[in-house]
Order: C-alpha cells, then structure tokens, then sequence
C-alpha cells in the first residue's frame, strides 16, 4: 500500500523538473500545503499537465502500476485533487490503493 | 487521338530509352509496338470503351504500355500497385471495376467482374467520350477516396515541351507524382528509371548506375537517406535536381541535404491527388517560401486555408463529398502562410492540434527537434487531455541509443524551451526503434 509521505516525495521529485521551467518567484516548495493549481496556484494548466504526466511516470517505475490522475473523475471531484501537494498526494494514493 | 502528342515524340526518338527497369532497357520504338500490340490483342476480344478498368501489378515498362494502350481504347483506367487483398478488394468497389487486368511481365490476363459501374461521374466521363485515370488516396481519417480525372485535361500540360533529364520514378503510377513523373519524362522523350526496392540503398546504387539526374521525393525519404548515410557509399554526381512535396520539408532536413548535395538543386513541389502536380518556384534554394500555379493553375487564400482552380482538377471523387466551393475552386485542407507572392505550406488542418485553444503544427515542432543532436526521426501528434483538451506528444528515434534516456528527454524539453513557446513542447516523449513512415514516405501520424 501507498502512503502519502512516499507521495510527498515523488511530486517533489516530479517538481524538480517543473522547477527548473519557472521563474524564481514562482519556484513550488517541497512543502504539502504548498499550492499547485486555482487562485494563488503558481502553475498553470500546461504546467499542471506536465507534473502530472511526470508523476504519473514516476508512479510507474517506482509502483510498476499506470495511473491516469487527470482524467473526467478527478476534475469532477468536489475538491480539486489539484489544488495543493498535499490534495494531490492524497488523490494519488487513493488511486493507487483502489486501482488494479 | 488523345495520346496523338505522346506519339508524335516517341516517333520523333524511336532509339532513345525511355525505360531502365531490372537492369533491361526499352526503347521508345519498344513502347510503340508495345502498345500496338496490346491494342490489338484487346480489341479482337474486348470493348474497353468507357469501361472501369484495374489495371493490376509492378510499375513495369509493360504495365505502362498497357495504361497507353487502354487510354487509346478509351477506357476509365485505376492503375493499381498493392498486392494487399483486402485493399483490392475494397478498390474494385469503389470504382465498380468491370475488368481486371492483371500484368504478369510482358502476359497478361482479363477477368471480366460481372459488375457494371454506374456512378454518376462515370457516366458523365463516358458521355464526354474520354478516357479516365482513377487514383486511389487514404484521407488522414484512414479512408479510401477514389479520385477520378478526364486524361484530356491531364494531359494538356504535358503539350508543353519541358527538359531531357533521367529521371527515377520513386512514386508509382497509382499515384499523381508517380504519374506526374511518368507522362513529363515520356512526354520530352526521357528515360524514367523504375526500381522495385525504394531503400536508400537501392536508390543511392540505381543513381550512380544510371547516371539518374532527377530525385522526386518526400522529406522522410531525404531524412532516411541522410541517416542510413548510403549516399557517401555511390557517386551521386550525377544528380541535378531533387525535387520534394507531398509533406512540408523540414527545415533542418533541407539544411543537410544542401550541405551534403551541394551542386544539386532543391525544387519544392506542391501536388494533390485532386489537382495534380503544380509546378513552383522557391524563393531561394533554403527557403521553404514558395510560389506555385503554373500553367492552368490559380491559387488563393480563404481561411488560412489554400484553395487551387485547376484546368487538370479531377471532375471528382466516386465516393466522397466533392472538395470544391461553388465556384470551382478545390479546398486543399492545408494552412498555408503568405508573405507577397510566396506561400509556406504549413500542413494539413486536420493534423492540427489544439491544446487548449492554442495551434500547434506538428510539422513545426518536428522541424525544432530534428535540430537536435541525436535525433534520426521524430513525429508528433496530439493525444487527447482532460485539462487541456489535447496535448503534444512526440515519438523519435535516435541515432546513438546508448546515452541515459531520460536525461536525454530532459534535455530536449530544455532545448525546446528556447524555440518554441510553452504549449508547443511536447509533454510526453516516447523514444522508439521503429520507421516512422507509410508505403509512401510520409509521416504516418496515425500509425503511433
């Protein structure tokens, strides 16, 4: 089983890259109340899709499972799985858990 | 007789050669008698007048022979090349094909379908008492549309003398560069040189045999050529023109091969199965800006999206709604940028990607990649994304396969970060062995 503190640290890994295509004071925080997407979110939607593909990559090696985080389901939640590294993180183990 | 023309030329260099195929050689005087002899094998047995004809098998002297014949018979000809059952199988009911005739080097048999075309465009063909050329294109949506054009119109740019040159045939004549290529050589009395492998290899060696002087092919041939590096292997010298069109020439690809071709010219083409082939003009040997029409062709812009009139149009598809306005003009489908007289051909609209409203074309982005180091090969495509509608994907192929793949990946997503805006690199890149090409070689976005 997944847990989020394992979450925690592969979208940290994921942001690296991200990171390195933003502007300095824009720079996301390896922090989980960090905020990702919406109003005060330092990502954009094309940034948003490609830390989701990047994660769901590293899902892949490190679980060996394939994931899809951004799809109908997810933008249909009540609370965007987006918003902060933290939602996200928890949105990822609960796919990761639930899904074969 | 329509081909009247054709003959007159023939007659003119009965020793010339107008065919090299399988290291044999055929006279003009050859193809005359040839033709006479199908002619009147056929007509002793058969009426081919206004009959829907497949004519099946190689690109071969014979086959061409045939296809003069049965132009003479007035006939509606679909000259065919696959062997691929079920292809034909769907061609013969498109067309409602009434005879095959299926060429087995200089023998041949006639099968008698049973079937009886009625189609509309048919009958209005055969009410014009001309002969029909039938051409098969697969759509970017995967279906057959068979386009039908009346040879008199075909053949009225071809009245126009043009150059002597040898020139290989690397379309075939089920297709309108093959034909194109085919009905310019034989109309200025000039050896096409027909092989039946179209690798680098075998094309690099019929070059440097024959002493082949015109290229006509496709930037992904080009780019496979610069690749497999055959051309070092041949002396090419005899080379003078390369001419390239059906996909837009990346422009990476035209840098090398003027670097690596540098006495030969570099001519773009601009040809539709629907219109033919337009001659054109570049602005300058690197330049992708174009000119193009010619003779009996206008062209305009409505959309972004170029539109052609031609006198040589197709009278249209048996299958298909008809691709042209009410006044006459085809639609190409294909973007077009203008500035003054010259065009750049962007690509087709339809393999346009739209990521969250912003246009991406595959053909730009393929072009910044292949500025990359490592790379042989790359297509892109769009892949349908929930957030932002679609996003850009890409699939290479690299050159030394041996390096960190991922950290290669990286790099590319930072290189292209200095050309191209955000939206237009690739999220997800997939590096893999394969071709990337079709039978034709163009880029089969689909097939990924």
């Amino acid at each position: 089983m997944a847990n989020k503190e394992e979450l925690y640290e592969i979208i940290y890994e994921a942001l690296e890259d991200i990171n390195s295509t933003l502007p300095k004071n824009k720079q996301i925080k390896n922090d989980p109340s960090e905020i990702l997407f919406g109003s005060e979110g330092k990502l954009d939607s094309l940034g948003l899709v490609n830390l989701i593909v990047q994660l769901e990559n590293l899902i892949d090696d490190k679980y060996d499972k394939s994931i899809t985080i951004a799809d109908e389901k997810a933008m249909s939640e009540h609370r965007s799985p987006f918003r902060s590294i933290d939602s996200l993180a928890e949105y990822a183990v609960t796919l990761l858990n639930t899904e074969d | 007789m329509i081909t009247d023309f054709l003959k007159d030329r023939f007659n003119q260099n009965p020793e010339k050669i107008a065919f090299i195929w399988n290291d044999n050689y055929f006279s003009f005087q050859w193809l005359l008698d040839s033709i006479e002899n199908y002619k009147k094998e056929i007509i002793g047995n058969f009426d081919f007048n206004g009959k829907v004809i497949s004519l099946e098998g190689q690109y071969s002297p014979h086959s061409v022979a045939m296809l003069l014949a049965l132009i003479e018979l007035n006939a509606i000809i679909a000259p065919i090349t696959t062997q691929i059952e079920s292809k034909l199988k769907e061609y013969h009911e498109i067309s409602e094909t009434e005879f095959i005739i299926s060429m087995n080097l200089d023998k041949y048999e006639i099968i008698k379908t049973g079937n009886i075309a009625k189609n509309e465009l048919i009958t209005e063909l055969r009410n014009l008492n001309n002969p029909g050329l039938l051409l098969f294109s697969s759509g970017t949506a995967g279906t057959i549309k068979a386009a039908l054009h009346d040879f008199s119109k075909l053949f009225i740019k071809y009245h126009t003398p043009g150059k002597d040159f040898i020139t290989l045939a690397f379309m075939l004549f089920d297709h309108i560069g093959g034909v194109d290529t085919l009905f310019y050589s034989i109309s200025n009395a000039s050896t096409v040189v027909n092989i039946d492998n179209r690798s680098p290899e075998s094309i690099c060696k019929a070059i440097e045999k024959y002493k082949i002087q015109v290229l006509p092919t496709t930037p992904t041939f080009l780019n496979l050529l610069i690749y497999s590096e055959e051309y070092k292997k041949y002396d090419l010298s005899s080379l003078k023109y390369i001419t390239y069109g059906t996909e837009p020439m990346p422009e990476s690809t035209l840098k090398k091969c003027l670097e690596i071709f540098n006495d030969v010219k570099f001519l773009q083409k601009y040809g539709t199965t629907e219109v033919g082939t337009l001659r054109s003009k570049s602005e300058s040997q690197e330049s992708l800006w174009v000119k193009i029409g010619g003779e009996g062709y206008q062209t305009r812009i409505i959309d972004g999206l170029l539109q052609i009139k031609a006198e040589s149009a197709m009278m249209g598809y048996l299958n298909a709604p008809q691709p042209f306005t009410e006044d006459g003009w085809f639609i190409t489908g294909d973007s077009v940028e203008v500035n003054g007289e010259y065009y750049r051909i962007l690509g087709r609209k339809s393999e346009l990607i739209n990521v969250g409203g912003e246009k991406v074309y595959p053909a730009e982005v393929e072009n910044s990649i292949l500025e990359i180091d490592n790379i042989s090969d790359v297509t892109v495509f769009g892949e349908k994304n929930p957030l932002m509608g679609n996003i850009v994907c890409a699939a290479i192929t690299l050159i030394d396969k041996e390096i960190d793949q991922k950290e290669f990946i990286k790099t590319i997503k930072k290189q292209l970060a200095i050309k191209l805006e955000p939206y237009k690199i690739p999220v997800k890149i997939k590096i893999i062995d394969e071709v990337q090409y079709t039978e034709r070689f163009k880029k089969g976005r689909k097939a990924i």
